[in-house]
Order: C-alpha cells, then structure tokens, then sequence
C-alpha cells in the first residue's frame, strides 16, 4: 500500500490497516451470502451478461411449463375423446346386432317396433357420445369452431354446427378437437360407391349391397332396374336415367342370380311383381345418424319382410361405414396421444436443459464456494492476528 | 556568564521542541493535524580575538511538514472517490428495483403473457380469464412499485444534493473566514500552521461534495474555483443552488452578487454532488426511459391485439390496459411560438428508450435529436413527422423557428400501467374471423393458425383462396388486390385484410380454403385471439428482442451500469487511499518517531540543565577561590 514510502502516518496505517480488514470482511459477508442462497449473481452487477441469461432461462423455464400444461389440457381432450369413440364403436356393434336381429323374416311387426325401440336408445346414446365435452367444456368434435354441442337433432336428422377440419399439430401442441364432420357427418350411402334403394311401392324384391366388379368400366351415372312379369316369366330392364338409354333390357330375372351392369354387380332375392323398380344410385354421403335414422325407419316402417331385408342389407354397410369412420378418427386420436407424448418428452428434455442454463449462469459451485470462504476465513485470521501484533510494536513500551 | 546563558538557552530550545513533540503526540489522531517541527538555528557568534564563540541555540520557527502537491492530489483523489462511491452505491439502489426471479418486474410480464395460454385451452372458462386479469394486475402493480421506487430514488438524491448544497455554502464561508485570518496572521511574519492546517481539512471536506481548483494568493488566501467559476475570492464567497432544466437534468448554479452562472453536471470531476448529479441525470433517466419504454410498449401491443379479438359477450374487444398518455412535449422557455407538441405511440415495437430534442428551424422544418445516444434527424416539414415508432404533432398554435422542446415519453409511463377491463367476460379471446375448408378439397391442406395482426377495415371481409395445380394460389376478396398465381410455401403465413393466416400440407388443385368473418355462435369457444396474445410473447419488439425477454436486458443494462460503477469506485477509492498515505507519509504523525524525538530532546534538555550546574559548579569554585 505504500511501496516506497519510507515514513508512514500513524493514524494512516492504522486507517488502512483497519481498511484492509473491512474489505476482508465484507468480501467474506458477500462470499457467505452467495453461499447460503446457492447463487453466484445476487444482484444483476455481479455479472450482468449471466444474470441476463438466468433470467431469459427462467423465462423459458416458464414458458415451457406453460406450454406443458396447455398440452396436459390437450392430452386430456383428445384421451378422453379417444374413449369417447371406443364406447360409440361398441354403441355401434350392439346397433349393428340388432339390426341383424331385425332382418330375421320371421318377426312380427311389433317385434321389430321394439327392436326399433332399442335402436332409437342406441342411436340417442351415440348421439350423446358425439357431444361429449371434456373436463373444461370444450366439445371433443368441435372440428376448427363450433357451439357448445356442435351435433344438434332436428326434425330432419342431425346437422353439424361447426366448421369442418382440423387444426394442424403445432410443434408444441396438438388439438384438442377432432373433426366432428370427417368422424359423424361423412358417411357414404350404399357401400360407398353406389347405392340400391327399392322405388315407392316396391317392396317384394331386395338385393344385398351390391359390389364393383370392374372400376374402370363405372358410369357414375343413376339407374333403375325396372322388372316386368308376363305370366311366370319375369324379366327386367337397366335403364341409364342419366343418359336416358336402355342399358340391359328383357334380362330374364332369377331370385339369388346377379344383376351385373357397367362394372357393377348385385345379387338380387325375392319374386317382384310387375313394375317393381330398384334405383341404383351413385354414392354420397350422409351422416352417422342419417344412416342410424334410417335403419331404424326402415325396420319400424317396413310392413313387407321384403323391404326389411333391403333396408337392412343396406343399413349394414353403411353402418360398417360409419363404424370404420369412427375407428379412423379412433385411429388419429390415438395418433395424436404419441405425438402428445412425444412432445411431452420433448419439453421435459428442454426444461432440464434449461435448468441447466439458468444453474450454470447463477448458482454458485458450493464445492469452490466453500473453498474460497475457508481461503478467505484463513487469510483473514492471519490479517488480524499480524495487525495486533503489529499494532503492540512501540518505541512507547521500552521508554521507562 | 555566557555559559549559563547558552545553557539557559538550550534549556528554554529543547523545552519548545519536547512540547511540539508533545504537541504532535496529542494531535497524532486529529484530522487534518499536520506534523510540526521545532527548527532550531544557532545564535551568531560572539567575534573575539580568538575567533567567533557560539551563542547557544535558538527556535527560530515551528515548522508544519506538508507537501502543497501531496495535499492537492489526494484532496482531488477523494474528491474522485467520493464522485464514484456515491454513484455506485446510488446504482446499487437502483439495481435492486431491477431484481430477476420469481419476485421480478420480468416474472409478472411472463406470468401474464402465460396466463393467457389456459384461456386458449379453455377460452369459455371465467376463472381462467380472471386468473389473466389477476396477472395483469399484479404486472400493473409492479410496474407502478417500481415506478415509485424510482420516483423515491429521485427525491432522495435530490434531498441529498441539497444537503451537499447547504454544506459546501458553509464550508465555503470557512475557507473565506479561514483565509481572512491566516492573512491577518501571515503579516505577524510567522505562519499559522493550525489555521493553514484547518483550511486544508475544509477544502478536503469541500472536494468531498465537490471538485474544485485552489489558485494560492501572495497574502497567504487560497480562492476556490468549481469548474472556472469562483466560489471564493479571498474572503467573499458565491452561493449555490441547483436549477432543474427544461430536460428535468439539473445543474448547480453559481449566484455572485447579480450574476448566476451554470455549471454543467457533466464538467464536475468529482465529489458527491458530481455523482448525484451524474446518477441522476444519466443512469436513472435511462432506468426510467427503458423502464417507461417497456411499459409503454407491453400497454400499447397488448391492447392493439385485444382490440382485434372478440369478446365472450361477442363484442368486438377494448382496451385491455388503460393507454398511457405520452406528455406534452416541455416548450424551452426562450420559445417564440406558443405550439404544443404531443406524440403518440404509432409502432410499439420501434420504439427506443429516450427522450428527445426537439429544435423547429426555417420554413417549418423539424431536428429532432436522441438524447440516449445524441442521433439527430432532420425532418423537412410540416409535421406531424415519425420517428422511433412515435408520431410527433403539433398539438395547437404555431412554432416559431427557433423553438424547441423537450419531449419524454417513457419518463412517468410505468406509473400509469393499469388494467382496463374489469370482467372476466369482457377478455376478447376469440377471434373476428375464421378459415374454412372447401367442402370438395381433396388435399390433406389443413389450417394451421389464423389469427388477427393488425386493425383492417375489410378484416371480416370473405377472402377466398382457390389452389391452382402448379401448387400456387389465387385470392379473391375485398381489400385482398385478387392476386393470381400467388406461390404456396407449407407452414409460412398469408397475410391479408389484418390477419394472418398458416396453412400446412399439400393442396389439390381446385381446392379453396375461405376465410370469413367469425360465426357468431362458435364465439364462446373460439380462442383464436388469445392465442395471438399469447404469440405476443415472441414479438420482436424491444431493439429485436422479444417481449418475454424485454426486462432480462433492461437488467442486464442496469446491472452493467452498476458493475462499471462499482468497479470504478473501487479503483478510485484505491487511488485515494494511496494518495493519503503519500500525504501522510509527509504530514502524519509517527508514533515511534515522536518517541525518538521525546527521548532526544530529553537528553538535550538534561544535558543543557547539567551545563547550568557545571556553569554554576565553576562560578561557586571560583567564589571560593576568592575566599
């Protein structure tokens, strides 16, 4: 402190030496609070830059909390719709007995009222199951917007209050509703590529689904089977309504022979009478609970076993339809539930890391922490010591 | 008899220098107290025949040890010391308002901008919405504690300047007194060391509060100089006060008889007043403008992006923070024109954390200067002209050239941080418009994001975008232009009317996505704007960075200040402290050397008693002898 002073003030060694010994101790008071608290920074100016990056770290930190619980939210939704649809699949299959049930030639009309009955419960149930919210409200099937219960039961079948689609998954989130639309209001009439249904008054003949035999050589245009019976002969003729020409005509008819046409195939069963007409007609699409609706009218309805047996032939597949339907959003629920975990993965990754981050900018090495302090402590003990040594030293204590 | 007169002599000498010795022993432990010397000279020779016979000793003087150079360096390093160690520890108050953590400015930020992501989940949810309300609250609350806290920072430098002001007028008339005296003294011929030794100490105190330059007269008066400016002549003394500029910096004026002069705070090399003025008018003006930018900032973006949403009542969104009035800019008081010049917020992710200059010249034009960084703009005319995001008016009346204003937008913006809204239904979360697929697309192109950026009078307008099989788009819609041909990059937005718009995956031709004002029903569970709020978090806002990293750099700002601060506290206090010594090397006391001195002089006095004896002894002999 005073390197070629010779002569020194005794009132300024001790004011410096008294100094040295404060700073000592202030060093070791900042040291041992940096310890007790586990950070080297304490304040921003003990390294700025690494309070800076503690504090971006902790922000990320909670962002990636937040992000977690969002995704929590997501998990939730999309598990529980997931379950959601598996109890609608089962709603389906025991829909799908009854209707088998209901095909029985055998039953009366009152028995099939009341499988009728049952269907209508069934159907209810999986109505329900279409406006099943989670745990916060949100309707699972809500597609990209849509009301509270987005499938609302009007008098003319149910309708979709909502915008079709899907969000994409975001590379931190994935969405929490599935495409009401694709998963309940898409379903194809007949068995998705053309449908059979019996004209007014048509009632003694039936033909199962029908199947493609040769896509190249579809039309996709409507036809009718007209059936023409003189004396114990029954023939029939496929007219091309769309084009207005005969296709087949004067085709000699046998219950259980196909009628084939223009790619198309369908085994037809019972004895028609003159002027039965099947329509055939391309495939649209219809909802879940269209198809249900009308499998239930159509055992309800029915007084013919004939037409019980079209009407559940065709309501078979289209159920078969919606259910695939179903197990296909079933399928992107569960999709999104890995990705769900994935991403959870992820974060958890990044959040470790991050604390990692923080911890490396602000807390201190305890092990060097320590070590410094019993450096301090010792150089401290010795700076005390030598000062009351020194500061008994006088020419005073030897003048007798 | 000159025997017993040159012992008596001696006697009467060493009795002085043993209690000068004394003398400084008493005084070893007084400040200021300068180590004083007994200077003994021989009395001239008695001329005889035999030569010249020595008279004995005599004091001649009491010499006071002291280095004039010695004394002026460490005065003048103290002075520095003293500047920085009241600027630090001054910082070391401010950094603390700027603390990080959980109990942070930046951690309310944070927790508000994430509490909005609940309402995205579950935007229909009142509890997740007051929880948002609730934070913003607590943002707003620490926004105004620490607005206050800087408010309070400021009264008490002011306070202490003025105490600093009171003691240096006083110390002031010291010295005046002081040199009035040691001139009076100086004509006995002897020099008054105590009096010399007292002023010193008054100017060492003086340069504590304030630097200043001696110039020594021939009279033995020392005139104190601050800056160039006399504070002492002689024994007449200038007053002091501080004057508050049209800028809100302050500056010590000098008052002689009629005359008032300004002292830039800036040109004081040292002492607490350079400090205080040096912390006040530089470090907490930049605390208060990055502190009142950010507010002003996170207000401004927030309400911009709340106003675009939709409530759960389905009204279109309001303020979410009250808006922060930018004040009047400050007219100079030489100003001519009677203009007032407002500023607005234009572009709250431009703006800078200053005050500005504003200076009218010829034929309407306008320089409006920086004063963070003193970057000046020339602006031909008329106003109301754009800079750093901020529009500058004229309020009412003219500017005449010459003009000039000072305008500080951010100084008091922190103080005004409050929410707007009250209800929790009143949060507009949902956005104004949706997207909506073609029914007949066969690509796996979904909706991504949609979301309102910007006010857009045609926003809800319908715009239709129909995908053409070179993978490129046409639109169609009001306010769009109906470009063709428009390239299709998955995952980048579209922005149209005030939205953007990100679609992913690959379209088919023929494909048509539509975007339409909102349906009203789908409203409630609609969280399209909180999600845009929540995106607020990454907007490149504050120099580039984004909001959620905002207050980390006004830390880091603050707490470099600081840390430069303290280090160069340490450096001059370091300084100071060898100085001292240095000065004390020549004027202290030295414990050991006193005794030295003690035992010399006693052996010269005992010495000078047996020469009286002996003189005696050979005067009673030759008495006898004449018996």
């Amino acid at each position: 402190m005073s390197g070629n002073t010779t002569r020194l003030g005794s009132a300024n060694t001790y004011d410096n030496a008294l100094r040295q010994l404060t700073t000592r101790q202030a060093n070791m008071a900042s040291l041992q609070e940096q310890i007790t608290a586990g950070k080297k920074i304490l304040r921003p100016s003990d390294d700025p830059s690494g309070a800076a990056q503690a504090e971006r770290a902790i922000t990320r930190i909670a962002r990636v909390t937040t992000d977690q619980r969002a995704l929590e939210v997501q998990r939730n939704a999309v598990a529980t719709a997931e379950s959601t649809l598996g109890d609608a699949v089962k709603a389906m299959q025991d829909f799908r007995t009854l209707a088998v049930q209901a095909g029985n030639t055998s039953l009366t009309i009152t028995d099939r009222a009341s499988i009728a009955q049952q269907m209508t419960t069934l159907r209810n149930q999986i109505l329900g199951y279409a406006n099943e919210q989670d745990s916060n409200g949100q309707p699972l099937f809500g597609g990209l917007g849509s009301t509270a219960a987005p499938f609302t039961d009007k008098g003319s079948g149910v309708t979709f209050d909502g915008i079709a689609g899907q969000t994409s998954t975001g590379a931190l989130s994935v969405p929490a509703t599935l495409d009401g639309a694709a998963t309940w209001m898409n379903v194809p009439t007949g068995n998705g590529v053309f449908a059979i249904t019996q004209a007014a008054g048509t009632s003694t003949v039936y033909t199962d689904a029908g199947k493609v035999t040769d896509p190249s050589a579809l039309t996709g245009a409507n036809y009718s089977i007209a059936f023409h019976v003189t004396g114990d002969v029954t023939t029939y003729d496929v007219i091309n309504t769309t084009a207005g020409t005969a296709t087949q005509s004067g085709q000699p008819y046998t219950a259980g022979k196909a009628i084939a046409f223009d790619g198309l195939s369908m085994t037809p069963s019972g004895q028609p009478v003159d002027g039965a007409t099947l329509n055939v007609k391309p495939s649209t699409t219809t909802s879940l609970f269209g198809v249900l609706d009308s499998a239930i009218a159509g055992v309800r309805d029915a007084t013919m076993s004939g037409a019980v047996a079209q009407n559940v032939a065709q309501a078979l597949v289209q159920i078969d339809s919606g259910m695939s339907r179903l197990q296909s959003s079933r399928g992107t629920a569960g999709d999104l539930l890995n990705r769900v975990d994935d991403i959870s993965a992820r974060q958890t990754d990044r959040s470790i890391q991050l604390e990692a981050d923080r911890s490396r900018a602000e807390d201190i090495d305890q092990v060097k922490g320590i070590s410094d302090f019993q450096t301090q402590q010792t150089a401290y003990s010795a700076a005390l010591a030598t000062y009351a040594q020194i500061k008994k030293q006088s020419l005073f204590n030897f003048i007798s | 008899m000159s025997l017993l007169n040159v012992g008596a002599r001696a006697l009467l000498a060493n009795q002085i220098a043993l209690q000068t010795t004394g003398n400084n022993i008493a005084n070893a432990n007084t400040v200021g107290y300068s180590r004083q010397t007994a200077v003994m000279s021989q009395v001239p020779g008695q001329f005889t025949g035999s030569g010249y016979i020595g008279k004995g000793v005599e004091v001649s003087t009491i010499e006071r040890a002291h280095s004039d150079f010695l004394t002026r360096q460490a005065t003048q390093a103290a002075s520095v010391s003293s500047m920085d160690s009241t600027r630090a520890s001054q910082l070391a108050s401010l950094e603390d308002i700027f603390t990080g953590g959980a109990s942070g400015l930046g951690a309310s930020v944070t927790d508000m901008l994430n509490s909005l992501s609940d309402v995205a989940s579950t935007p229909a949810d009142i509890p997740a919405r007051n929880v948002v309300l609730t934070r913003a609250d607590e943002m707003a609350a620490r926004f105004n504690d620490a607005q206050s806290r800087l408010d309070d920072l400021q009264q008490g430098v002011k306070s202490q300047l003025g105490d600093s002001i009171k003691t240096i007028d006083s110390l002031a008339k010291q010295v005046a007194s002081l040199n009035q005296q040691i001139a009076r003294a100086q004509g006995g011929g002897q020099s008054p060391n105590d009096l010399l030794d007292q002023r010193d100490q008054a100017m060492r105190e003086l340069d504590q509060h304030v630097q200043t330059t001696t110039v020594a007269a021939d009279d033995g008066t020392m005139s104190v100089f601050i800056g160039s400016q006399p504070l002492v002549l002689g024994s007449s003394v200038a007053s002091l006060s501080l004057a508050t500029g049209a800028d809100g910096t302050q500056n010590l004026v000098l008052i002689r008889g009629n005359t008032a002069t300004t002292i830039q705070g800036e040109t004081l090399g040292g002492g607490a007043v350079a400090g205080l003025l040096r912390f006040q008018n530089s470090d907490l003006a930049e605390a208060r403008d990055l502190l009142g930018r950010m507010a002003m900032t996170i207000t401004t973006a927030v309400n911009a992006q709340h106003k675009l949403g939709v409530d759960l009542d389905g009204n279109a969104g309001g303020n979410f923070f009250q808006p922060i009035a930018i004040p009047s800019a400050l007219p100079a008081t030489a100003n001519t024109g009677n203009a007032t010049v407002n500023a607005t917020v234009s572009d709250p992710s431009a703006l800078a954390p200053s005050s500005y200059q504003l200076n009218f010249g010829a034929g309407g034009s306008l320089q409006v200067t920086r004063l963070s960084d003193g970057k000046s703009s020339t602006f031909a005319g008329p106003l109301p002209v754009q800079i750093d995001g901020l529009t500058i008016a004229v309020g009412a009346g003219t500017a005449n050239p010459g003009d000039s204003f000072t305008l500080k937008p951010y100084a008091g913006a922190a103080g005004q941080v409050a929410t707007a809204i009250t209800s929790p239904r009143a949060l507009a979360a949902a956005s104004p418009i949706e997207a909506r697929a073609g029914t007949t697309n066969s690509g796996n192109l979904t909706v991504s994001a949609l979301a309102p950026a910007k006010a857009d009078p045609n926003m809800t307008g319908t715009v239709t975008f129909t995908f053409t099989a070179a993978g490129t788009f046409d639109v169609s819609g009001t306010g769009t232009g109906n470009p063709t041909g428009v390239a299709y990059t998955s995952g980048q937005p579209i922005s149209f009317n005030g939205w953007n718009l990100t679609l992913k995956g690959t379209p088919k031709p023929g494909d048509t996505i539509t975007v339409r004002a909102a349906t009203p029903g789908y409203t409630s569970l609609n969280a399209g704007n909180a999600t845009a709020l929540l995106g607020l978090r990454d907007a490149a806002v504050f120099d580039g960075a984004p909001m959620s990293d905002g207050y980390a750099s006004l830390m880091a700002t603050v707490g470099v200040r600081t840390q430069s601060a303290k280090y160069a506290a340490g450096i001059s206090d370091s300084i100071a402290s060898n100085l001292e010594t240095s000065r004390t090397s020549v004027a202290g006391v030295n414990l050991d050397e006193e005794a030295a001195n003690l035992l010399k002089y006693q052996q010269a006095y005992q010495a000078s008693a047996k020469m009286i004896q002996i003189a005696q002894s050979i005067f009673d002999t030759l008495l006898q002898g004449m018996r």
